[in-house]
């Protein structure tokens, strides 16, 4: 396919203009506006609630309580379940309630909804409500959760276990690990991160009465299927509920969620027979958005004597929160063990996964979602094993791959990797990260009196196509453009372009005359949203297949026009011909001719499943570290990925700079920290919480080894999450590599000046292992 | 945030004569951390005087061997201005990387010292320069007036007007940022003035500090090397999420070794 059709993307105009459409920007003029009284503590009885002075503040229109919820038949938030083996112990779910009842179980959690002519109004009021709270001793920790005797955050989660999740082959892995030359062991600590879209949670929530019909105007990345959650949620059919979305200011799979807040005013609105707006503030984001990672981890690797790997276990413990979100069971179990032994030749392996419930915000789907877990922890292990063995770590590595020959390529877990060329990829990142030249750039880094680091990391990850068929439906409208509808809901990606990308190549209509349109009320299509570097494989083929469709249908149009047999059309660069003669039309004439029918005879759909695709890549970090402040720079980060045919380079360039640069913010600062004493967030804004910044990220380079699969018709694979998942693992081996010269054994992540220093130090007083967070043992 | 009265002050005596009828109302000057925690309604003021429009507290000049500063200079109009980066180019510095373009162009120094948040950088400024601050009743020393953390010798009612510099010999700051706020983990500001060496810090204790140890070995000898074994003790040091006390110490002497370095170029 030709590139050069991209001339910046088309929402950018909107974008940079400010003219964007986010959830608040829909005009409500009637709307009551909504505020939420949230639980101070981490953990209590609520003994009562009495909300009469803020009943009898002027200007306040209701109060909603969890009884209210109650009495209108509200069912527990949802969670997607997914199989399990028969003979595994099934996940506990309990009763998330939308307004918190009898119990708050973290600090943040929303008790009582206020709603007043304006917001002003509905906060001072939110302050007369008094709560009466009996105290309990909260849990923020997961191994502290799992201890006898440890506060019960839920009373049917006995032992705060949701689940005991176990995949892959246990007895066929402890045979290899039993015949080992050497077995390498490996901790560390994946620590909790906040996504922080830029958009902070919120929405504007319309009953119509005459309709019987909810409208939902939030940040969203799939309309459709969260309409489905809030539907379940209120106990109506999904029909009944449409999320209505233009713009949306990021979402990193935690704005896939249905939240408490949007099924409370949309019950409000029912009640008032008004709008009702909550215009959710950004310290509401930080405590009760979903929250990512937390995952305490051990692996260990078998070998034998020739430094071949045997076998991999893995025993690792997810903090999961006070509530499993909608994917908190995904994200922590099958999305982490999906790849269980990376680009590696293991196809016996076995993971153990406990999911915790604690006095916490809820953990689940965030960029990458399960597969950083899992990336990280296989690759540190890796090194570890070269470190602990003494092997060149492109050595142990390069030995291990998955041959090229050896697709497709079944694990005992169930994945089978489809393709890949994972040896080329690796050689095209030593090159261009000159590896040879390292020991010369490490020596003048440390004239400089710095210490240099450098890693080598591999990746490959699952991206989540399959499930439901993605729908795309292409239709020609009267004012003569051409409209595309899916329900993948773009949340920064850049969808308007890629998706008319595809469609204008096939048809060889121009970009500007294509519409994507993708959160409109009243519009039904099928399929999921947007979310495990899914849309591009699976929304993305259904255009393409849908355009074709419309191919087919002009080849009938013009064989009338052209009074000849469709058999005997040829079409090429938006022409249709007679093959052989100079008798030819347009699809734009054909188009024209027909303008203003409905249905137009070109109108089109697709709807299909396509499998999961498998991305990979070798990432390449340099780091250097002032000993003297602990301060880390990345020098320099090459990323070779083969995400399958590139369908436009910027825009997945795009996409790998933001999944790397949000892996470096994890690995450099980003740190969601529980007081364990209180369950409070001390890291509750973006005072004590850093994000990530343009100068941590300078001198990427990302280059595409594209091997295409066949399990689309693109030939794509996902890349949304590829860079976090890459990152997290290069940047940590890369770190702990300037450090191991100082006598530094452990690092857990984050890589903050502080922390870095103090590993430092403590190396220095005889503590080599000092920054390791936890150790477990596999069982 | 809470409803309040606003007034805007038409001179310093307006503002002066708003204030003291009501105990609760409070000064505007740039709004950098008032209005954030207004926001956030940590702080209730009944009435806010706003000081933007008078415009004769905004302006420098040298007066002599010293750099005056009118207390509504923003720190954009600081750093941009052609006086104060000749007279204390390291002054023009410090205003320059305050906070975000957003903070600079609202920011005033008056406001920042009158709030004396202890990781704020104009107090480092003051003391490390020996300056002296103009207020409607009086000219204090920076060494008297900054207390403790967002305490000052101001009395009610009482209004800043200038911030009064001696021209140092040579001078420089230099900061550890907080990776999440970007307000000083550790700033030290070293100068060498009329009045001798003096060595101030902000961020890395409850409120800005000389270090006496560092002054007597800078009169020494003005060098890096001078300060580069001078530990100063952590017992009374901040400890929080993004720093240990210990860590905060070592970060003064390293602050204090680039920012002589800084200041011998």
């Amino acid at each position: 396919m030709s590139h050069d059709d991209f001339h910046g993307r088309l929402e950018d105009d909107r974008m940079v203009t400010g003219s964007g459409t986010y959830s608040l920007d829909w005009d409500f003029p009637q709307a009551a506006h909504a505020w939420f009284l949230r639980a101070d503590r981490a953990h209590a009885q609520i003994v009562s609630i009495d909300a009469s002075a803020a009943l009898a503040h002027p200007g306040v229109i209701a109060v909603l309580t969890g009884e209210d919820l109650q009495a209108a038949g509200f069912k527990s938030l949802p969670v997607l379940t997914i199989p399990t083996r028969p003979d595994a112990m099934k996940p506990l779910l309990p009763f998330r309630p939308c307004l918190a009842t009898g119990k708050v179980r973290m600090a943040g959690e929303a008790v009582v909804c206020v709603i007043a002519e304006t917001q002003q109004i509905a906060m001072d009021a939110t302050e007369l409500v008094s709560v009466e709270y009996k105290e309990l001793p909260p849990v923020v920790d997961a191994l502290d959760a799992l201890k006898p005797g440890a506060p019960q955050v839920h009373a049917d989660v006995p032992g705060n276990l949701y689940w005991d999740y176990d995949d892959g082959d246990q007895a066929g892995t402890d045979a290899l690990f039993a015949k080992a030359a050497t077995i390498v062991k490996h901790d560390l600590y994946n620590h909790r991160v906040i996504g922080n879209p830029m958009e902070p949670r919120c929405c504007i929530s319309e009953y119509d009465a005459a309709k019987e019909q909810y409208f939902l105007y939030s940040p969203t990345q799939g309309p459709r299927i969260q309409a489905a959650m809030v539907a379940k949620v209120l106990g109506v059919p999904t029909d009944k509920v449409d999320v209505v979305a233009k713009d949306t200011g990021g979402g990193f799979g935690i704005r896939s969620a249905v939240y408490p807040e949007y099924c409370v005013t949309l019950l409000a609105s029912k009640k008032l027979g008004r709008p009702v707006c909550w215009n959710g503030s950004r310290s509401e984001s930080f405590l009760t958005d979903n929250q990512a990672r937390d995952f305490i981890c051990h692996g260990e690797l078998a070998l034998d004597d020739k430094g071949k790997f045997l076998s991999m276990r893995f025993y690792m413990v997810a903090n999961n929160g006070a509530y499993l979100a909608p994917t908190g069971l995904l994200s922590q179990t099958r999305s982490v063990t999906s790849c269980i032994t990376g680009v590696y030749d293991v196809p016996v392996a076995h993971a153990r996964i406990k999911l915790v419930a604690t006095n916490t915000a809820q953990v689940a789907a965030y960029r990458g979602a399960g597969r950083p877990i899992m990336s990280t922890m296989l690759e540190c292990l890796v090194e570890r094993a070269a470190i602990d063995l003494d092997m060149d770590p492109v050595e142990i590595r390069r030995n291990n791959l998955i041959r090229k020959d050896q697709f497709p390529y079944a694990m005992t877990n169930g994945t089978t990797y489809d393709c890949g060329d994972f040896e080329a990829v690796l050689d095209d990142a030593l090159a261009a990260a000159d590896w040879k030249g390292f020991e010369q750039r490490r020596a003048e880094s440390a004239k400089r009196g710095k210490l240099r680091g450098r890693a080598l990391s591999t990746y490959i990850e699952s991206t989540a196509a399959g499930g439901i068929p993605d729908e795309a439906q292409l239709r020609f409208e009267a004012d003569g453009t051409l409209s595309l509808f899916a329900s993948s809901h773009s949340h920064g990606q850049g969808h308007e372009t890629s998706f008319a990308q595809v469609v204008s190549r096939v048809l060889g209509l121009p970009m500007k005359t294509i519409k994507l349109r993708t959160g409109e009320a009243g519009m039904r299509v099928g399929g999921g949203g947007t979310g495990g570097s899914r849309s591009m494989v699976s929304f993305g083929s259904s255009f393409f297949l849908g355009a074709q469709e419309v191919v087919k249908k002009g080849k009938e149009l013009a064989a009338k026009e052209l009074e000849a047999a469709p058999a005997d059309i040829t079409f090429d660069h938006g022409e249709f011909s007679i093959a052989g003669t100079d008798r030819r039309i347009s699809l734009q004439n054909l188009i024209q001719k027909h303008q203003g029918t409905h249905p137009h005879p070109l109108d089109s759909s697709s709807a299909n499943k396509y499998g999961m695709t498998y991305p990979n890549g070798a990432h390449i970090a340099e780091v250097e570290i002032d000993p003297e402040t602990g301060v880390t720079d990345i020098i320099s980060y090459i990323a070779v990925d083969d995400i399958g045919n590139v369908i436009t380079h910027a825009l997945v360039e795009g996409q790998m700079q933001g999944g790397l640069t949000q892996g470096a913010g994890q690995i450099f600062g980003e740190h969601a920290i529980y007081d364990r004493e209180s369950g409070q967030l001390l890291t509750g804004s973006f005072m004590d919480y850093p994000m990530p910044r343009a100068v941590l990220v300078e001198g990427l380079q990302i280059i595409d080894h594209p091997v295409p699969t066949a399990l689309n018709p693109l030939g794509a694979k996902g890349v949304g999450e590829a860079g976090c998942t890459g990152a997290l693992p290069t940047l940590s081996n890369a770190i702990l590599d300037a450090l191991r010269p100082v006598g530094v054994k452990h690092f857990d992540m984050p890589a903050t000046p502080q922390r870095v220093w103090q590993a430092i130090q403590e190396a220095k007083a005889g503590r080599p292992s000092a920054m390791l967070s936890y150790t477990l043992e596999y069982a | 945030m809470y409803a309040f009265k606003y007034a805007k002050a038409k001179s310093v005596a307006d503002a002066a004569t708003s204030i003291a009828a009501d105990p609760d109302a409070k000064l505007l000057a740039g709004g950098q951390s008032l209005i954030a925690a207004m926001k956030l309604r940590l702080s209730q003021p009944s009435a806010l005087v706003d000081l933007g429009n008078i415009a004769d507290l905004r302006y420098t000049r040298i007066e002599g061997d010293t750099l005056v500063v009118g207390a509504m200079s923003t720190h954009a109009f600081v750093a941009a201005c052609a006086d104060v980066r000749k007279a204390i180019p390291a002054l023009a510095a410090l205003a320059g990387d305050i906070g975000d373009r957003q903070v600079r162009n609202m920011g005033t120094i008056g406001g920042s010292i009158a709030t004396n948040d202890p990781a704020a950088d104009y107090p480092a400024g003051c003391v490390g320069l020996g300056a002296t601050i103009i207020t409607t009743k009086r000219k204090i020393a920076a060494d008297d007036f900054f207390g403790s953390m967002y305490e000052t010798a101001l009395e009610p009612g009482e209004i800043i007007t200038a911030v009064s510099f001696p021209i140092p010999k040579r001078a420089a700051y230099i900061k550890f940022k907080n990776q999440a706020s970007r307000f000083a983990l550790v700033g030290v500001f070293v100068a060498e003035t009329p009045a001798g060496v003096r060595v101030a810090v902000t961020g890395a204790g409850p409120g800005v500090f000389r270090v006496a140890e560092m002054e007597k070995a800078l009169s020494a000898k003005f060098a890096p090397e001078s300060v580069a074994n001078i530990k100063v003790p952590a017992d009374n040091l901040n400890a929080d999420l993004h720093a240990q006390a210990d860590y905060r110490a070592h970060l003064v002497t390293v602050m204090a070794k680039r920012a002589v370095a800084k200041a011998s170029e």
